[in-house]
């Protein structure tokens, strides 16, 4: 195994929440040092949500935070001070990338504008993730990821079947935007290598999630209509769908636990293997369900059909028979069977370090998989300014004295 | 000025959406792709439609023609081994080969990174597949929802009212949007790493895994506080909903107190809301069936261009449901030129989306619409590979391309 490619690049992160540290955290997964830039004044709103480990209220206890700035350093400025905008401004010209996320104007308020840093850094590359993006007459507004789900179309899309539009519950315009945002950060970087040439990435959130719905897009130019919300059903595959399973034992309040399994079957054939698996094999040869078309003709029979069966059993169960059979069909899993899935331990996607406050806890890791650089998580999320005096002495060659005048004149809040 | 990727050149072997979205990705930062797809059918995404009125048409689906325009397209079959031998020469040349067979297709086929870096040790190779490489669910079969499911995405959305309904998954293939997305990231890194040395390497992809990536705060919960996330319980803080306006609906969204308190002063400040559990956005969160009727109360009063528009210049970040036709005569989306318009040979002109990312030095471009099914097998094999029209007639003859 060799060194990660991302060694020896340098990421100066003013991003904040989720959208622009889960591109910085792609940046840290392929071997960059991230340092975030924060500011104890006003925290990342990360550290400020629960869960907090084990209920203990605290900004380095928060599972949020910690899982999206694995691997990253954290420093602690308080930009409102000439000092503190010094500092930041060594640590750009000792970086090769600039993130940030913040509405157009703020960057350029400290002086760290793209424009007003390439003058010192003349082939930095900046990423700018905002909700409405750079240019255009929203611009100046504020966004958030959970608000980007509707404005980019996906709640008119997504809702039961007659029901009104409805959240996809994650912000999904937020780590959607960052995983675009690192993919275009290594595309420039790419450039760089080649020409030496920096750029400004402009990335709007909505945009961005908005490429996302093109299903929708291409049905209302094509057929001339606004797509009906449908639940899980497809336009061709059935059944498909997310179905009721046998209900567990809750084991605190004394109540029950729902469970589902999702089922898709793709082909008439599926169909059949399905119909076997359930010991129905005669169903195959109903006309009613022969042919795709006439599934979804008679979905709602189907489905009926369907729950009668894996309400009998644990979605695990279903997953099992199924799987074996041929047809497409996975537990809807919680964040617990997720945290126990055999699979993913085995393939070691978790990652579990020793966090100075809160011990070793369970994180997802790594999505990927490169086979000759070697890309592991190396440390647990930063502290709140844990690495503030060593960015400051280590790197920018600031005097321990320097540090702290800037500490007492209220730099490093 | 070129493409930020102008000069490397990709072989993408992928049907439907995550190793198609991915090659999209670098194609319009300037990356050259040749498409292989599947003598006769290709690309199920040509099955998948939507369609131009409605009509089931291998050249006019829209998902199809929009994941693959830049791309050159060819015909081969690379299970047959005249076909794979021609793949391995188009692998001579390549930085990359991007594709989405699932493991027991990659075994049939013989399609190894071992097998490929001896034809190019410069190759990176990219597998996309729904588990993975290894593990105990290598070979489970998965679609998208299946997979939006494995990964813990889809048992957090729904309707806490309606507790009978199932989970909800996202409108989309977003589970292969987001093992495209991951895999285009994770080939740079690749290919960076391949400029420090020469040498190539092979990335793998679990589609599962991406989307446990992007489960927010809500996976920790079990970890941390020992807590299942599910759709039916309280939302970590409030309000973020969708309520109903008079004339469509829009999302309520207090963020930050600043935010709430703003909504407060907008809203006229109605009594309740000086009530003690409603002072924060932990507490509305806990009490959010007791706040989301006061709420939608007065939101149902409120038209929601004139509301957006109030809580925007009030730095509130709400946001209207967007229809289709919404996005489509977006003024804001205009002026930055989002939607671009392709004109293809048989399904005409439409406006697609564009660029996810604007580069101030490098183009994001669409140079070309997406190609009909082996339109560039002349290109590709006889121009590129300089294969004899005699070569080309057999080869066709006897279903190899």
């Amino acid at each position: 195994m060799t060194a990660p490619p991302l060694k020896g690049i340098r990421v100066a992160d003013f991003s904040w929440v989720w959208a622009g540290p889960y591109c910085t955290l792609q940046l840290a997964h392929l071997g960059a040092e991230v340092i975030r830039i924060e500011t104890a004044r006003r925290p990342c709103l990360t550290r400020m949500l629960p869960p907090w480990a084990d209920q203990k209220i605290g900004l380095n206890r928060a599972g949020y935070f910690n899982q999206y700035n694995q691997g990253k350093r954290s420093m602690s400025l308080n930009l409102k001070h000439p000092a503190a905008v010094e500092v930041a401004r060594r640590l750009i010209k000792k970086s090769d990338i600039v993130a940030h996320n913040f509405v157009r104007g703020v960057m350029e308020r400290f002086g760290l504008g793209y424009e007003q840093i390439r003058e010192f850094k003349p082939d930095v590359i900046m990423v700018a993730l905002s909700g409405y993006g750079a240019t255009g007459p929203l611009s100046s507004y504020i966004s958030y990821g959970p608000a980007q789900v509707p404005l980019a179309g996906f709640s008119a899309l997504t809702g039961y079947a007659g029901g009104p539009p409805m959240h996809t519950a994650l912000s999904y315009a937020d780590p959607n935007a960052g995983i675009h945002a690192a993919f275009a950060v290594l595309a420039a970087l790419y450039h760089r290598r080649k020409t030496g040439q920096g750029q400004f990435l402009d990335l709007s959130l909505w945009e961005c999630a908005t490429a996302l719905t093109v299903e929708g897009l291409m049905e209302k130019q094509m057929s001339h209509r606004e797509p009906a919300r449908r639940g899980n059903r497809d336009p061709w595959m059935a059944p498909h769908g997310v179905f009721r399973c046998r209900d567990l034992p809750e084991p605190i309040g004394g109540g029950v636990v729902d469970t589902w399994v999702s089922i898709a079957v793709a082909n008439d054939d599926e169909w059949r293997r399905l119909c076997r698996a359930m010991a129905q094999a005669e169903l195959g040869d109903d006309a009613r369900f022969a042919t795709a078309p006439a599934r979804k003709r008679h979905e709602d029979e189907l489905e009926a059909i369907i729950t009668a069966w894996t309400s009998q059993r644990s979605p695990q169960e279903v997953t099992k028979i199924l799987q074996e059979a041929g047809v497409a069909a996975f537990t809807c899993t919680a964040n617990k069977d997720l945290a126990e899935d055999p699979h993913l331990n085995q393939r070691g996607f978790f990652v579990e370090l020793e966090h100075p406050e809160i011990g070793a806890r369970k994180h997802c890791g790594i999505p990927w998989r490169l086979s000759r650089n070697e890309c592991r998580v190396q440390t647990p999320a930063p502290l709140l300014g844990q690495h503030t005096d060593e960015v400051l002495t280590g790197l920018l060659d600031y005097s321990a004295a320097e540090v702290t005048d800037m500490r007492e004149a209220g730099a490093l809040n | 000025m070129a493409g930020a990727l102008a000069g490397l050149r990709i072989i993408e072997i992928g049907e439907m959406v995550s190793a198609p979205y991915a090659a999209k990705l670098m194609a319009d930062v300037g990356a050259d792709v040749i498409k292989i797809e599947r003598p006769g059918l290709g690309d199920p995404a040509r099955r998948r439609g939507p369609f131009v009125d409605d009509q089931p048409h291998p050249e006019k689906s829209g998902l199809f023609l929009y994941l693959n325009s830049n791309k050159l397209g060819v015909t081969l079959d690379i299970a047959n081994a005249r076909g794979f031998a021609l793949l391995e020469r188009l692998v001579q040349d390549a930085d990359v080969l991007m594709h989405n067979l699932a493991p027991a297709e990659m075994d049939r086929i013989g399609l190894t990174f071992e097998r490929l870096s001896k034809v190019n040790p410069k190759l990176v190779m990219t597998s996309i597949t729904p588990f993975g490489l290894d593990g105990p669910h290598r070979d489970y079969h998965a679609t998208n929802l299946t997979l939006w499911c494995a990964g813990g995405a889809c048992y957090l959305n729904g309707s806490p009212e309606h507790p009978d309904k199932p989970p909800l998954a996202a409108f989309g293939q977003q589970a292969y949007y987001q093992g495209g997305a991951h895999a285009a990231v994770a080939t740079m890194g690749a290919l960076l790493g391949g400029l420090n040395d020469g040498v190539g390497q092979h990335v793998e992809v679990s589609v599962q895994e991406t989307v446990a990536s992007i489960l927010e705060m809500t996976f920790a919960f079990w970890p941390y506080i020992g807590m299942i996330a599910s759709r039916l319980g309280q939302k970590p803080i409030q309000p973020l909903d969708v309520m109903e306006c008079k004339d469509g609906y829009i999302f309520i969204c207090c963020i930050e107190e600043h935010q709430w308190h703003s909504f407060v002063d907008v809203m006229g400040h109605p009594q309740w809301a000086g009530e003690e559990i409603f002072q924060d956005r932990l507490k509305r969160a806990a009490h959010w069936d007791a706040l989301r009727p006061l709420l939608q109360e007065w939101v149902g009063e409120q038209r929601v261009h004139e509301l957006y528009t109030k809580a925007l210049h009030r730095k509130i970040p709400f946001a209207p449901v967007s229809t289709m036709g919404d996005l489509l005569s977006a003024e804001h989306l205009k002026a930055r030129g989002f939607f671009v318009e392709i004109a293809h040979p048989e399904a005409g002109t439409y406006r697609y989306p564009g660029a996810p990312t604007k580069y101030s030095v490098t183009p994001w471009e669409i140079r070309h619409a997406a190609p009909l099914l082996g339109q560039h097998n002349r290109e590709v094999f006889g121009e590129r590979l300089g294969l004899s029209d005699a070569e080309l007639a057999d080869l066709r003859k006897s279903g190899v391309i």
